[in-house]
């Protein structure tokens, strides 16, 4: 086996307060020639240390404040808030029991539970990247100075340094495990490095990118959009049979990722990609692993989703077999099917998945925690003022808390694409889909009003006159937005959208709306479009009540109709009169079609439907056409 | 511009010594209207220009020519509205026109003329034409016009309506109140103080607000004691000018209709104003109050104008205060 020792400086050295173990330099130590074990020095690994307990980690909220110089924490199992200040250049994490922060030269822990120092360290420059602790000690990767290289310590939680590792290989986020550290590195892979020798041990070559090890439930894991478990099926996990979990593939707004990449600092400050954020928690599973509560979740600004996963991938040996398969989970419910919305009063900075449901706070500070299966709002705290960024960690917590009124996914839905906040246009064009897909009437219902709100956005307004067209239910709402009419005194400065609701009411051969429709002919405000495709609903529906309103739009648009929309129409209304206006529509008809003052566009399809229709053919026969265009 | 006159019309017009686009047409000084109309926004031309807030000055009302007046109706007029020629429909329309009054036998073929449907510039002469007959007759077909999506259309069935008279007609105006088009809105606003319509007087406050400028001047033609009140308590919320030509209307009508005590209110909601356009306004009615109009009132103005001559912007004393 080629072995080459890597030429790239890299240096292990006791840190100057604390007492190194055997710490020295190893140029093998995270070497990129290094050649895949087949799983051997993990496999090692894991009958040393996998059936270690690995302690809870704090369900903690920490609120980044002020000009990114304070920070705020929110114990959620009881506990005091408390404050810590300190200028920040990056996001802290919570690991284990404490939170990391990194600023103004210094790294530094903090008790999640009480917010009081354990420890700061010089840190160069170095921006903090992640970090592990198992209750004992905390490793902490940072990014070098000047972005190129990485820096991981080992810290004791008496402030000694056990390990300091300078690479310049871009680290991701570590986590502890009796006394071994798992950073994962290049994407793909894990090295577990002896915190007292600061050897590494092992490596694992993993199948998905990877920037995170963490702990959770009980168990390590690694990834970032991928939960993969350490487990006795570790080994395998270069031939890609790791247990491992993956959420479904589906339509989210913003792109949104599970975790940012470990190997980058994030932002002390939320940035918009805190704000379009997805959350799952994997949990142990027979299968190997598992999406919790069969449930993930996505954030757009203040938008929050919950979906079914529960037919998540999950791929893993079954009952350590050594088949090596891959197996997906069967599942009977939909992968990926929006469950329920939740819309917020202000942006969503950041959140974590929790057994029962997700906890997320906002932009104002406050802390709500979601019912999985409902969305429902739980409980809610408030961190008492505004945020530039929030972290919060749950473990142990399950959420829980007096169920509010669960409303129907319409009406969710419906509460928040009609949200007049324009920053979600995208997120809500994705809702307007999911909400046409629903059968409700309260679909219906909220479609028209979006169709009829002045606000709408024009590309949400054209995906909502659209469906609208097509639906075949929730006549009453249609036919009460019929009664609207464009009314300046009133405030009523946009017309309802009566062409698809034409268009729908004629497909339904709702007749009852025959006259609230032919008010509509004369309505000058409705759009020329509008106008179009009400007349041709009409040559469906309209009864002889109509006929006044008929003759008169005829009369009045077959020499002036302004362009081909309204010569359609005219058409159309020509056909209405045919079939209900016993009394003469024939011959007005027929009038018109050799008048030379008719528009030609009109006069040619009027003459071609006489031809077409023998005056004993027309009576009662007005079941023809669909409405919409069939004027032209 | 007005619309087109034929040969004979225009000949006509030669030998009477007037210039008919705008004696004849609607939108010219009004031959039958009272002096408020011959004010209003349909003295000015086209409804584009109508304007948002001040008539302008009242003009004396113009007289009709006894030999107008007594136009007949060629007999053959209503033959030639039939023909279904253009040219000999148009010739007819006006003739209709120069009859005025006299054309209202025309009517009925006029409106049968447009429910059957024209093309759009002889449909705005048969609306043009039907304003100048002010037939009550005439005003259903006009409310259908009053809705035509052609905007010029709408403009011109408004101030026709506001010729024709009559319940449909005053409908047709409320609802003009609330057309999408700003012109057609101010032409209504106008239309229903012409038409003395009281029970509109809500709408034009409603109007106002919505900045409907125009209604200002109707609610000066048609308030009562508290609602004039309304009106003048809108000074200093609403543009002055607007609010103004409402008070001017007010000012210079019937004692039986606005009380000499309402008139001194009003007076004095524009003296407590104290500003150089509060005196520049006094002033322009101090000018122009009639010699037998109430001298109680005439006081009220006089020491309106004196009391906020001082004022920045006034531009020197009135009247009153030159030769006291």
């Amino acid at each position: 086996m080629k072995r080459q020792v890597v030429g790239a400086a890299l240096l292990v050295f006791c840190g100057s307060g604390g007492a190194c173990g055997a710490g020295q330099t190893r140029l093998s130590l995270l070497s990129t020639e290094w050649e895949d074990d087949g799983g051997a020095s993990i496999g090692r690994v894991w009958q040393r240390v996998g059936s270690a307990s690995i302690p809870q980690s704090a369900d903690v909220v920490v609120g980044i404040a002020g000009q990114a110089d304070k920070i705020i924490g929110l114990p959620l199992g009881g506990g005091s808030q408390w404050a810590f200040a300190h200028r920040l250049d990056a996001r802290p994490v919570v690991a284990g029991k404490v939170v990391v922060g990194s600023g103004s030269g210094e790294v530094f822990a903090l008790d999640a539970h009480t917010g009081g120092l354990l420890w700061r360290l010089p840190a160069d420059g170095g921006a903090l990247l992640g970090a592990g602790d198992d209750g004992s000690m905390t490793a902490v990767t940072l990014r070098r100075a000047g972005g190129t290289g990485s820096v991981l310590l080992a810290v004791g939680h008496d402030g000694k340094t056990i390990q300091q590792i300078v690479t310049d290989k871009a680290l991701g986020a570590p986590a502890v495990l009796g006394r071994m550290v798992f950073v994962p590195w290049a994407g793909q892979y894990v090295s577990v490095i002896d915190a007292d020798s600061g050897d590494e041990t092992a490596r694992v070559t993993l199948r998905a990118e990877t920037s995170h090890a963490w702990t959770a439930g009980g168990a390590l894991w690694f990834g970032e959009n991928t939960f993969i478990r350490f487990d006795e099926h570790i080994s395998d996990a270069s031939r890609g049979r790791a247990s491992m979990v993956t959420l479904p593939v589906r339509e989210l707004p913003g792109m949104p990722k599970v975790m940012p990449s470990g190997a980058t600092p994030v932002p002390a400050q939320a940035t918009a990609d805190d704000k379009a954020r997805m959350y799952a928690r994997p949990v142990g599973a027979a299968a190997g692993a598992a999406i919790e509560d069969g449930r993930f979740y996505a954030t757009y600004f203040r938008i929050a989703m919950g979906f079914d996963a529960s037919a998540a991938g999950h791929e893993s040996k079954q009952g350590g077999t050594s088949s090596g398969r891959p197996g997906r989970v069967p599942s009977s419910a939909e992968p990926g099917k929006l469950l329920w919305v939740h819309l917020h009063p202000a942006d969503l900075l950041g959140g974590a998945a929790a057994a029962g449901g997700i906890v997320l706070c906002d932009e104002q500070g406050k802390v709500a925690t979601l019912d999985a299966n409902t969305g429902a709002v739980l409980t809610q705290v408030d961190l008492g003022e505004p945020l530039e960024a929030c972290v919060v960690n749950v473990d142990a917590q399950s959420a829980a808390g007096g169920l509010a009124e669960v409303r129907p996914l319409a009406a969710q839905l419906a509460d928040a694409v009609l949200a007049d906040d324009p920053q979600l246009v995208v997120a809500q064009r994705m809702l307007l889909r999911e909400l046409v897909a629903l059968p409700d009437e309260t679909a219906t219902k909220a479609l028209v009003d979006l169709a009829s709100d002045p606000r709408t956005s024009p590309d949400l307004l054209a995906d909502a006159r659209t469906a609208l067209a097509n639906r075949r239910n929730g006549a009453s709402y249609m036919v009460a937005a019929l009664a609207r009419h464009y009314d300046f005194l009133r405030d009523v400065l946009r017309a309802p959208p009566v062409g698809p609701i034409a268009q729908a009411l004629g497909a339904m051969k709702e007749r009852s709306a025959a006259s609230l429709l032919a008010a509509h002919l004369l309505e000058p405000a409705d759009t020329d479009d509008d106008t179009m495709r009400a007349a041709a609903a009409l040559s469906v529906i309209a009864g002889p009540g109509e006929v006044p309103v008929l003759r008169q739009f005829f009369g009045m648009y077959r020499a002036i109709a302004a362009d081909d929309d309204i010569a359609a129409a005219v058409v159309s209304v020509g056909q209405a009169l045919l079939t209900v206006d016993d009394a003469g529509g024939r011959a007005l008809v027929e009038a018109a079609a050799a008048d030379a003052t008719t528009v030609a566009y009109a006069r040619e399809r009027l003459q071609a439907m006489l031809s077409e229709t023998k005056p004993s053919e027309v009576a009662g026969t007005n079941d023809a056409g669909e409405g919409g265009k069939k004027g032209k | 511009m007005p619309p087109p006159l034929s040969p004979v019309l225009r000949v006509v017009s030669f030998l009477l010594g007037l210039s008919l686009p705008s004696f004849f047409s609607p939108h010219g000084h009004g031959l039958s209207l009272d002096g408020a109309w011959g004010r209003s926004a349909f003295a000015q031309g086209r409804a584009s220009q109508v304007p948002s807030a001040v008539p302008p000055p009242p003009a004396p009302p113009q007289v009709l020519p006894p030999q107008l007046q007594r136009a007949a109706l060629p007999r053959d007029a209503i033959k030639r509205l039939k023909s279904g020629d253009p040219a000999q429909i148009r010739s007819a329309l006006d003739d209709v026109r120069i009859s005025a009054k006299a054309g209202a036998p025309a009517v009925p073929t006029i409106v049968e003329l447009l429910a059957r449907g024209m093309p759009a510039d002889v449909t705005e002469a048969a609306i043009d034409t039907l304003g100048d007959t002010e037939s009550e007759a005439a005003s259903a077909e006009l409310s259908w016009y009053a809705r035509h999506r052609d905007v010029a259309i709408r403009r011109s069935a408004v101030q026709a309506l506001a010729r024709t008279r009559g319940g449909v007609a005053v409908n047709a105006l409320r609802a003009g109140l609330s057309d999408v088009d700003p012109a057609v809105r101010g032409l209504s606003a106008t239309g229903l103080g012409a038409l003395k319509a009281k029970e509109a007087i809500g709408d034009l406050f409603v109007a106002l607000d919505h900045k409907v400028g125009e209604s200002s001047a109707s609610i000066g033609l048609l308030c009562t004691l508290d609602e004039c009140d309304r009106l003048a308590a809108k000074l200093g919320s609403q543009p002055f000018g607007v609010v103004t030509s409402g008070i001017d209307q007010a000012l210079f009508r019937f004692s039986a209709d606005v009380s000499d005590d309402i008139k001194l209110k009003l007076v004095g909601r524009v003296r407590e104003l104290g500003t150089g356009e509060a005196n520049r306004f006094l002033r322009g009615v101090q000018a122009k109050w009639p010699k037998r109009g109430s001298q109680r009132v005439k006081q009220a103005i006089d020491q309106a104008v004196l009391a906020t001559s001082g004022s920045p912007g006034a531009g020197g004393q009135g009247e009153e205060g030159k030769a006291p």
